[in-house]
């Protein structure tokens, strides 16, 4: 009899016990084949040797045979600069972004958490709306917004705030993270909004009754039992703002605001520095490592909370 | 690697946006139509293609091809055999054509199909590499596929080519003298010359200052670099394209070099373009130009004729200025058409290759994709009295003089192919 | 300035000052998406200066519209190909790993659970790059394209269809499914009878929401596509804002956005008008049966 049945449960001993194994087995299979393959691919590929004949990358299953060439150019690059800029340039726009995010964030999911009162279910529509409008369509309208003759100059001039048209989109870096600002909001909201509302407002009651002033009462109960709410908000706010490369190529394309995931993109898809690519995708996935699992364990436990 | 202006992720033009402006198709059909009838003349019979004459290296077959430059010339292996003189055409046959999207005439194709009585069928791929692949990997059969000039050696080399019998293609004598045997495949064993473009500096003249005019200038792309033109300068998005641009501002003429100080050198130099003018980098020329979002950008030539069709309604084609090296001293390259080894309709391939370079189907083809072919009499002033080019992009064709002058992207070594790539990324990263 | 300095003291009672950030950050995030639908009834080639209304870019163009643009509904159709197809195989997959994993108390239960979680947190870059390198260097019988796409849509978003799946059985519990193989049902039958009918809510809910992101997402189908054939909505966005786009563009965007907001209010509505009629119907229909 295997371990952890219980003789109270007899009839569960009808079940057959390959059931359950055989039914999760096509959706494990498939997650093996493109998922986990495909990952050990990038680095079977990142420790592979370049094909001189046909200028590719030709991959290496063997951990023993792993070159380290391709990492080896990753390091001269952050050395010189070619990668080391757009990782410090990253890491810039998505802790800045973040910070303002929060600033943004913070505020309206307390409002909507505390006072949404009978609006709750309106305002948790609203909040919910960007995330099914595409990301693409909401840089699209702030490309037109921004344009020279856009809304944004129109309304400036309007109130005589600039005389000329501000080019926005010439290759500042403010516009990127103002658009991965933008971009992204949305997604730390929700999380912190889970948080806030689930806090038992009786403590916060207990806490004015005993005297504490409205704005210490934040600092010492609200903000700590929101914690959580704001560590997964970052994690899953930061972690595609890392791999982003689209927000700055439509918003500058200037070399100025280049972010990893265009070295990463670019890499990837020239044929002969997959190598590179490869090694590029395994530092920054090591990189965002923490962020990943501490996401993965937070809504774990979350889960297991509500259960 | 150098790449092709067509490998862009999705080329929106299409004959009917080129079409669109009637002021430059009004007058093609009518007037480019008749003149240049008139113009070929009758088509001789003299049956025998060129020699081939140098002693040029010869890589084997099933070999490494090698690197094939103006100072190496290659003559290609002949592997398999071409097909036998005077073949009756294939019957109701389809061909069937690998190409670049968009990057043959409509209008071209369906002359042929009525010529000929047959269908015709492209099969398009995104890059080089993809056509190579897939030609290699033997998936797929093609009667006609376009190829690059630093790419023909390697599949002869793999054996997926075949020669073509210059029996049957008499309009070969029509191609540009200096195209006649090329470099990269002496005697013209397996190709025929397919269209050429230069990359130079497109711009807008009612944008910029008349003070600027590149060709005033002792060198055209210090347009690129003028300061005050900041926010809408961009360059190619490509490695090649633009450090070799870098390459010749300063002197460096030898295009393919492999040397890092001179790699690094014109790496320095494109990096000034970030500080003055907070350099953009694109591909999408012949829409940035027109639609005004750029004032400056360093273009393809065929891109900038295709431009006139972009320009929004009530803007005269007479803003667009594109500047090349007058001398010929630029950066030109060219592609070209071969018969796969698996071709199931040699003969109509072979016949496809000889309309092409009929000067009068040439231009059907040219009104469809805005890529000129190598041929003498298609002149630069045809295409303007013709109306097919407006008089002031006339710098956007190229003359059979300046091909002789002018410098062409080659294939690295994977080893130089790795140095610019580092320098590219150098540039792009904004360090 | 009193009302600001009575919040400061007291924010208890009228959070105003809370109540304007919150209004003014759903005006910020919303309304440029409303002025990008606007223009895409712009009577110009304008997407930033209006010049009156017109269906124009829908289908007054006869050449650029959405509907006479080749390329537009090209893009259109590639996504939803790409988003039912996706439905239709994450589907099975989806639902069958849900109960597995729920179920199985194995050996390999924890890293399979494990495996098809970690997509959820993968960076987009990460898994395109990937499947990327997977089909273009070490596999050589599926190549870049719309199956390509499939396969990373698939990879993706399977574990959306599992999470979701698994907090409705979580709910459930398994006493319904006790009570069925009491009364003598075979497990297949009493998951084919009791089961599935009760996860159809959830099972439709996330299909609906698998959907919405398929047909919205653009670094995967990006990074897998091999050329102008297997461009999606997203990616022709992209494309045509990095070059000159006219307000065709924002038609297109608009009609993807009915399309999720379709998808959405299924997603929303329809599992409850589906639990509505069903609680505790499911055991009574397999009372009968039997």
């Amino acid at each position: 009899m295997p371990r952890g049945r219980s003789e109270s449960e007899p009839d569960r001993s009808r079940r057959p016990r390959w059931l359950w194994p055989l039914l999760a087995l096509p959706g494990t299979a498939w997650m093996v084949v493109f998922f986990a393959v495909p990952f050990y691919g990038v680095m079977a590929i990142a420790g592979g040797r370049d094909n001189i004949l046909f200028n590719t990358r030709d991959p290496r299953w063997n951990p023993l045979t792993w070159h380290w060439d391709a990492f080896d150019a990753v390091w001269q690059g952050i050395k010189n600069g070619s990668f080391g800029q757009p990782f410090l340039r990253t890491f810039e726009y998505v802790i800045v972004a973040i910070v303002v995010c929060f600033i943004i964030g913070y505020p309206v999911a307390y409002y909507v958490a505390r006072y949404g009162g009978r609006r709750k279910g309106l305002f948790l529509g609203l909040l919910l709306a960007p995330f099914w409008v595409s990301y693409l369509m909401r840089m699209l309208a702030w490309v037109n917004l921004l344009q020279d003759d856009g809304y944004v100059n129109s309304a400036l001039r309007h109130l005589h705030l600039v005389s000329h048209p501000v080019q926005w989109l010439d290759g500042r870096p403010y516009t990127v993270i103002f658009g991965l600002i933008y971009g992204y909001v949305p997604f730390l909201i929700l999380p912190l909004y889970a948080a806030l509302d689930r806090i038992d407002l009786r403590l916060l009651e207990a806490s004015r009754d005993l005297g504490v002033s409205p704005w210490r009462t934040f600092l010492k109960v609200t903000l700590p039992l929101s914690r959580q709410g704001m560590l997964a908000g970052a994690a899953i706010t930061a972690l595609p703002m890392f791999g982003d490369y689209y927000t700055n190529t439509l918003l500058s394309a200037s070399p100025r605001t280049n972010m990893i995931g265009n070295q990463i993109q670019n890499a990837v898809q020239t044929n002969s520095t997959r190598g590179i690519g490869a090694a590029l995708v395994i530092v920054l996935t090591v990189l965002l490592t923490v962020l990943m699992f501490y996401y993965l364990y937070s809504s774990n436990a979350a889960a297991k909370e509500l259960r | 690697m150098a790449s092709h202006p067509r490998e862009r992720g999705s080329r929106p033009l299409s004959r009917r946006d080129f079409l669109r402006n009637s002021a430059l198709t009004g007058t093609a059909f009518a007037v480019g139509g008749s003149a240049f009838l008139a113009a070929c003349g009758s088509s001789g019979s003299s049956a025998s293609g060129p020699k081939a004459t140098s002693k040029g290296t010869v890589g084997g077959c099933g070999q490494p091809p090698i690197l094939s430059r103006e100072t190496v010339p290659a003559t290609l292996p002949l592997c398999t055999s071409a097909i036998k003189d005077g073949l009756p055409t294939e019957v109701g046959a389809t061909l069937k054509i690998f190409n670049y999207a968009d990057y043959v005439g409509p209008d071209a194709l369906k002359a042929f199909e009525k010529q000929y009585k047959c269908k015709v069928q492209v099969t398009e791929f995104g890059s080089m590499d993809e056509a190579v692949s897939k030609i290699q990997a033997k998936t797929a059969k093609f009667d006609i596929t376009n190829v690059s000039p630093d790419r023909i050696g390697s599949l002869v080399a793999t054996e997926d080519m075949q020669p073509i019998n210059h029996s049957y293609i008499p309009n070969f004598k029509n191609v540009f003298p200096s195209l006649q045997s090329p470099f990269y495949d002496k005697g013209s064993r397996y190709t025929i010359p397919y269209t050429l473009y230069t990359t130079g500096v497109g711009y807008r003249i009612d944008k910029i200052d008349p003070a600027d005019d590149p060709f005033k200038m002792v060198d055209g792309t210090d347009l690129l670099y003028k300061a005050k033109y900041k926010g809408r300068v961009y360059v190619l998005d490509d490695d090649r394209e633009a450090l070799s641009m870098a390459l010749l501002r300063l002197g460096i003429t030898d295009v393919n070099t492999e040397d890092p100080a001179l790699i690094a050198k014109a790496g320095a130099e494109l990096g000034k373009l970030t500080s003055l003018v907070n350099v953009k980098v694109g591909i999408d020329d012949y829409q940035l130009l027109p639609s005004g979002q750029a004032w400056v950008h360093q273009a393809w030539g065929g891109d900038m004729i295709n431009a006139v069709s972009y320009l929004p309604k009530g803007v005269e084609p007479s803003v667009l200025g594109y500047w090349f090296q007058p001398n010929g001293k630029g950066l030109i390259q060219n592609d070209m058409m071969a018969i796969p080894k698996s071709a199931e309709h040699p003969v109509l391939a072979h016949h496809f290759l000889n309309f092409l370079l009929d000067p009068k189907n040439a231009l059907l083809n040219f009104n469809g994709i805005g890529y000129q072919q190598p041929l003498n009499q298609l002149t630069t002033d045809s295409y303007i009295t013709s109306g097919l080019v407006p008089e002031n992009l006339r710098t956007a064709l190229v003359e059979p003089s300046q091909f002789d002058h002018a410098f062409e992207e080659l294939q690295l070594s994977p080893q130089g192919d790795r140095t610019w790539q580092a320098q590219w990324r150098k540039f792009t990263s904004g360090a | 300035m009193k009302r600001l300095t009575g919040w400061w003291k007291n924010p208890w009672r009228k959070p105003h000052v809370l109540a304007a950030v919150t209004w003014l950050y759903l005006i910020w995030a919303l309304v440029p998406v409303l002025i990008a639908i606007q223009f895409s009834f712009n009577k110009g080639r304008s997407r930033s200066t209006w010049q009156g209304f017109s269906w124009r870019w829908y289908w007054g163009d006869p050449s650029l519209s959405v509907l006479h643009d080749p390329t537009l509904h090209r893009a259109l159709y590639n996504s939803l190909w790409l988003a039912a197809m996706t439905m239709i195989v994450c589907a099975p997959l989806g639902v069958a790993l849900a109960l597995g994993l729920t179920r199985w108390r194995g050996y390999g239960q924890k890293p399979a659970n494990f495996l098809q979680l970690i997509p959820l947190v993968t960076p987009e870059i990460v898994i395109g790059s990937a499947l990327f390198l997977f089909f273009t260097t070490l596999v050589h019988t599926i190549h870049l394209g719309r199956w390509a796409q499939l396969i990373g849509q698939i990879t993706y978003n399977l574990s959306t269809v599992v999470v979701i799946v698994r907090g409705r059985l979580l709910t459930i519990g398994s006493d319904y499914e006790d009570a069925a193989q009491d009364l003598g049902a075979s497990p297949m039958r009493s998951l084919r009878t009791v089961i599935l009918p009760l996860l159809t809510p959830a099972i439709f809910a996330s299909l609906m929401i698998v959907f919405a992101t398929v047909i919205d997402d653009f670094v995967i189908s990006q990074f897998l596509s091999a050329d102008a054939s297997s461009e999606t909505v997203p990616m022709k966005i992209y494309s045509s804002l990095r070059a000159t786009a006219t307000p065709a563009v924002n038609a297109l965007a608009t009609v993807m956005l009915v399309f999720t907001v379709v998808a959405i209010l299924l997603a929303v509505y329809v599992p409850r008008m589906l639990r509505r009629g069903q609680r505790g119907s499911a055991v009574e229909d397999f009372a009968l049966e039997m």
